[in-house]
């Protein structure tokens, strides 16, 4: 469903992502884990298409992102880290202009908009300005607008930045729910704990390269560590020297 | 064509959502004062050249002459104002708006994002021109006695030249975005933006053009005409405009339709090209922006150690406030526009024509150095206006670091305050002194007006400073046009109010003394009560000028954060 071919994005002298190569396969649930300017969020830009890659390719459920951007986008619900929201806009009115863009029907969108901001704990304020809104509110007005047209697949970074205890519930059991109905989520984050309980697999960029990649206890295995969390896996991998175990 | 009115609609739903907002208490107020302000404004461009061209029209031989010489430099001015202006709106529109993250995630091709973002770029840059060159056309229609079809023509030409403007800035912005990252791109266009106006500035002042409504100094009225009379160039739409509107001023329908036809024919064909250009490179420039700007001098010039004597907090602010202010190339580019503002004011006190004036030339010039200590603070008040206002909204989302920081509110203003106190205050005697020398006033005025600037700088600082912090702005995308809002207009009142007051309290007492030295006169004793209590009255507003407002914004700001 998602597939980087030796994709790689050069700024000026600095390599910020350094031949990446990863597919993950339909309902998958992929973790995207890495040190601060491991090149996460410029990875994700690419994919999302709001970069262009110095070399390298996206694909996304079959289409170039390189070669039809529009129509590998209309299979995508992005979630940035910090998204901008129009702040003037109620939140209604912006599902509205998302909806419009991503070409879905009125009779789909009467249908569905409410629903979602009901789902998201958003419904009281769907004709309030976004200004109005707190950080938590934000993220949560910006999954709904990614879901809205039903998207293939799900690229999501840092999900649960700003979200109370109960948002972190809802969106993890959201992104498992959505897996089992056949939802590609691609998702970078830096809360392991949430990437060790819902992601089949992840992947550990450290300075641009893909440094390791599978399932938690694959890791383990990789990075020399038994009985470890997912927290010590990290360390160890990322670490210039390992890191001792207890 | 549905995607590109939806990529509008952001910018155009908030109009209907603004009873929504309860972020803008006076948003009402401060609309109707400036609505009224710019009314006034509109007024005033109308009569001055409504007053103009009838003069112009009286004049044998050469009134058309003139008029349309006005015509044609209006047209070159306000097609330059509008090239500049589209190059940074479409700069901030199309590369570094927050909300393109959002927009190119979307499935819309990259060339349609560009068709909404240069249509909203060339409204907010071309309006304000449109509107306020309305009423210098409109007394153009009246004073030649036009018909609708003049009201009409002048209006497409004139949208044409701002699609042209735009179509020709956007082409260029775009060009560049390849070669430098946008980042660093908006900096050296404003760089290169005032240094070109900088030039022009200083060249047009110093070949004195006010020589060239003083025929005297010409050989022969045929060598003033033929002056006038000099054709601009026929590859300039500004040239097409102006063609097409004095057709339709002298009658000559067809020849004004040919005009507008030719300014049509390459809006639309400058705009088709801009638009199959931005479908292979817009994207590529867009996705080069996000390159992270590399800073282009590494050098540190506040030195920490420099501000040791200072206690931790209060230090820690200020060389912050320093590093950052001279790290902002859009605030120090602005110091070349000043300095040429400084030469040029001071030019015109070198070039006053005192002599040819019938009235004494010792007591004009000590009128014009008093009269000099108000407009050089006027000076000041704008330029404070632009830097010491915005102090407070420029901290923007940073703000939370004053909010949990051990420095109080009062301390965090004052330290403001001096930063940019010691600048202006030199800024200001340098005017006062340099005018003083040339106007070569006598030592009583010239220790009256720079004691007075010393005085009176603290106030309007302290008023820019204080007024600033009541009304702060912290979400606004670019906090030095904070000065057009609500608190910016209650700052200017301010200003003029208290540089007026001192002006009319100080000129009785200074004519006292300033003749009594001329004449060898004995002041009397209730002449020296009326000077003592006058000047003494300065010094207590210009104390009330400096707690007052301050006070006020410590009080305002604090009550912002409970």
């Amino acid at each position: 469903m998602i597939e980087l071919k030796d994709l790689t994005k050069k700024y000026g002298d600095f390599e910020a992502v350094n031949e990446l190569n990863l597919s993950v396969k339909k309902g998958e649930v992929f973790g995207f884990i890495g040190p601060n300017g491991a090149g996460k969020t410029t990875t994700i830009k690419i994919m999302g298409g709001i970069l262009e890659p110095t070399t390298g390719t996206v694909t996304i459920a079959g289409i170039s992102m390189q070669e039809e951007p529009e129509k590998a986008k209309s299979k995508i619900g992005f979630i940035p880290d910090r998204p901008y929201l129009y702040e003037k806009l109620t939140g209604m009115e912006f599902l509205r202009f998302t909806a419009d863009l991503y070409g879905v029907s009125e009779e789909a969108f009467q249908a569905t908009a409410f629903k979602i901001l009901k789902d998201f704990s958003l419904a009281d304020w769907a004709d309030e300005l976004i200004e109005s809104y707190s950080h938590g509110m934000k993220q949560r007005l910006i999954m709904s607008a990614a879901l809205l047209h039903n998207p293939e697949v799900i690229i999501v970074d840092e999900p649960m930045v700003g979200l109370d205890p109960a948002g972190i519930i809802m969106v993890k059991n959201l992104f498992k729910t959505l897996a089992e109905q056949g939802v590609t989520i691609f998702m970078s984050t830096h809360t392991l704990k949430v990437a060790e309980d819902i992601c089949d697999r992840i992947g550990v960029i450290h300075k641009g390269s893909l440094i390791a990649m599978g399932t938690t206890t694959e890791l383990q295995r990789e990075a020399n560590v038994t009985e470890a969390d997912l927290e010590r896996v990290f360390l160890n991998l990322t670490s210039e020297t390992p890191y001792p175990q207890n | 064509m549905n995607e590109v009115l939806t990529l509008l609609k952001p910018r155009i739903w908030p109009l209907k959502n603004r009873g929504l907002s309860k972020a803008n208490g006076n948003s009402g107020a401060s609309f109707l004062l400036l609505g009224a302000f710019g009314l006034l404004f509109w007024c005033g461009i109308f009569a001055v050249s409504w007053r103009v061209l009838i003069y112009f029209k009286g004049i044998e031989d050469i009134g058309d002459i003139l008029g349309y010489k006005l015509l044609s430099m209006m047209l070159v001015i306000s097609f330059a104002l509008l090239l500049f202006s589209s190059i940074l709106t479409s700069l901030s529109k199309l590369y570094l708006s927050r909300d393109l993250l959002l927009v190119h995630s979307m499935p819309v091709s990259s060339y349609k994002i560009f068709i909404a973002r240069w249509i909203d770029s060339t409204i907010d840059s071309a309006w304000m021109v449109i509107i306020y060159t309305l009423p210098v056309f409109i007394s153009y229609g009246i004073v030649y006695q036009t018909g609708v079809f003049y009201y009409v023509n002048t209006m497409i030409s004139m949208m044409c030249l701002a699609v042209i403007a735009s179509a020709i800035s956007t082409l260029m912005v775009m060009a560049a975005v390849i070669f430098i990252p946008a980042s660093r791109m908006k900096s050296v266009f404003i760089l290169m933006g005032i240094l070109f106006f900088v030039v022009i500035y200083l060249a047009i002042r110093l070949s004195q053009p006010e020589l060239l409504v003083d025929p005297e100094v010409f050989d022969s009225v045929m060598v003033y005409i033929t002056s006038l009379q000099t054709p601009s160039s026929p590859f300039l739409p500004s040239s097409w405009v102006y063609d097409s509107i004095r057709s339709a001023l002298s009658g000559s329908i067809s020849n004004s339709l040919f005009f507008t036809a030719l300014s049509l024919s390459f809006a639309g064909m400058i705009v088709s090209a801009m638009i199959f250009l931005s479908d292979a490179i817009y994207f590529k420039g867009y996705s080069k922006t996000q390159n992270a700007p590399v800073r282009l001098f590494k050098k540190n010039v506040a030195s920490n150690r420099i501000f040791n004597f200072l206690p931790g907090p209060v230090k820690s602010f200020t060389v912050k406030e320093i590093k950052t202010f001279l790290r902002d190339q859009t605030q120090w580019t602005q110091i070349f526009l000043i300095a040429a503002l400084v030469v040029i004011y001071v030019y015109n006190f070198k070039v006053l024509p005192l002599e040819k004036s019938p009235i004494k030339t010792v007591y004009l010039q000590n009128l014009f150095s008093f009269l000099n200590m108000g407009l050089a603070l006027f000076v000041l008040t704008a330029v404070t206006a632009r830097f010491a206002y915005p102090a407070v909204s420029l901290e923007r989302e940073a703000f939370w670091l004053v909010k949990t920081s051990p420095l109080s509110i009062r301390t965090f203003l004052w330290i403001k305050f001096f930063i940019y106190y010691l600048p202006l205050l030199i800024l200001t005697e340098i005017l006062i002194v340099a005018t003083n020398l040339l106007l070569q006033v006598t030592p009583f005025m010239m220790i009256l007006s720079t004691l007075t600037v010393f005085f009176i700088v603290p106030g309007i600082v302290a008023m820019g400073v204080g007024l600033g912090a009541a009304y702060p702005d912290f979400k606004a995308e670019n906090p030095t046009q904070t000065i057009t809002s609500f608190g910016g207009l209650v700052y200017m009142i301010a200003c003029a109010g208290y540089i007026g007051l001192v002006v009319i309290i100080e000129a009785g007492p200074v004519y006292n003394l300033f003749m009594a030295g001329i004449r060898n006169k004995i002041i009397t004793f209730p002449a020296w009560i009326w000077i003592v209590g006058s000047f003494t009255l300065v010094l207590v507003l210009s104390l009330l000028a400096v707690s007052m407002p301050m006070r006020f914004g410590e009080r305002r700001l604090s009550e912002l954060l409970t």
